[in-house]
């Protein structure tokens, strides 16, 4: 008997840390693809660097060209959430900074054909600069690892 | 049969062991913490991974002072007192500047990364947080060059 006990004590244990994993999308905007909120409680932690859209040896992407740069910063922070064990489904929250404002509706457009299981929440704002000369967006995004 | 009973008794203190152990690594708050992609060069990672830990969330720090139209002095200055104001907010959570994992650090000129980086090397010795970098128009007050935004997790 007391084995049976503490054998489902340990199946409490693992399924209870295997429940703290959810995630729950509060008040999507699809418009948008951004969420009000995401809740989700455990998990590991990832926090990036702003990514932008120049490569690992600081080489830009697209030079004036906006979509380009966005196709450039996605396939960046797959490369850096890779490394970390991660998906860009995985990240929870992003500041996008653009030099210009003007741009946001075909960001989220392409932020759409991107997160598939859910939105993250997010920030937009106009930055004066950015780090690397010539780019037009950067993302700082936190990831909570699926496991 | 005493044997048997011992036995027995070892198996199941053996066993809540086990459990307790487990349980102790899948509650326990013990932090784990990887910097992957660490860019000395840039003092930076290009991400933290952090799994467990108590977080925390500062508030933008600035070299601002309680009185209004007060000179806060050149760039390395400016870093000097703000980061001056980081530790005294982390250390009311027992924290230090350590236990840092992301900052996103607001500049009026986004020409001072450099020196940035090369006073940022003499306080994180553990290994560099992620960083984002904005050039911002203005902040909070005229004189005020540099805005940072840090986010901890402690063990």
């Amino acid at each position: 008997m007391k084995h049976i006990a503490l054998g489902v004590l340990g199946f409490a244990v693992f399924s209870g840390s295997a429940l703290a994993q959810e995630r729950e999308m509060i008040l999507p905007v699809p418009q948008s693809a951004y969420s009000q909120a995401v809740k989700i409680k455990g998990g590991t932690l990832v926090f990036l660097s702003g990514v932008g859209p120049a490569d690992e040896k600081g080489v830009l992407a697209a030079p004036g060209d906006f979509p380009g740069q966005v196709r450039a910063t996605w396939a960046n922070m797959r490369r850096v959430l890779a490394k970390a064990g991660g998906s860009l489904d995985d990240i929870v929250t992003m500041t996008v900074y653009t030099t210009e404002r003007r741009w946001g509706e075909i960001f989220t457009d392409m932020r759409k054909e991107v997160f598939k299981t859910g939105y993250p929440s997010s920030a937009f704002m106009e930055a004066r600069k950015l780090k690397t000369p010539g780019a037009l967006l950067e993302i700082q995004a936190i990831a909570v690892l699926k496991e | 049969m005493e044997y048997w009973s011992n036995g027995r008794a070892m198996k199941t203190v053996m066993l809540t062991g086990f459990l307790l152990c487990l349980i102790g690594t899948l509650h326990g708050q013990e932090l784990k913490k990887e910097f992957v992609d660490p860019m000395p060069q840039d003092s930076r990672s290009a991400a933290v991974k952090v799994k467990g830990g108590t977080m925390l969330f500062l508030a933008g720090h600035t070299a601002s002072l309680p009185q209004v139209n007060v000179d806060h002095g050149n760039f390395e200055a400016q870093f000097n007192r703000v980061f001056d104001k980081i530790k005294t907010t982390l250390s009311q959570a027992g924290a230090t500047f350590d236990d840092i994992v992301t900052m996103s650090v607001f500049l009026t000129d986004l020409r001072y990364i450099p020196e940035f980086n090369k006073l940022t090397r003499e306080i994180f010795k553990k290994g560099f947080p992620a960083v984002t970098f904005v050039e911002v128009s203005h902040l909070a007050r005229p004189q005020l060059i540099m805005e940072i935004q840090p986010i901890a997790v402690i063990p």
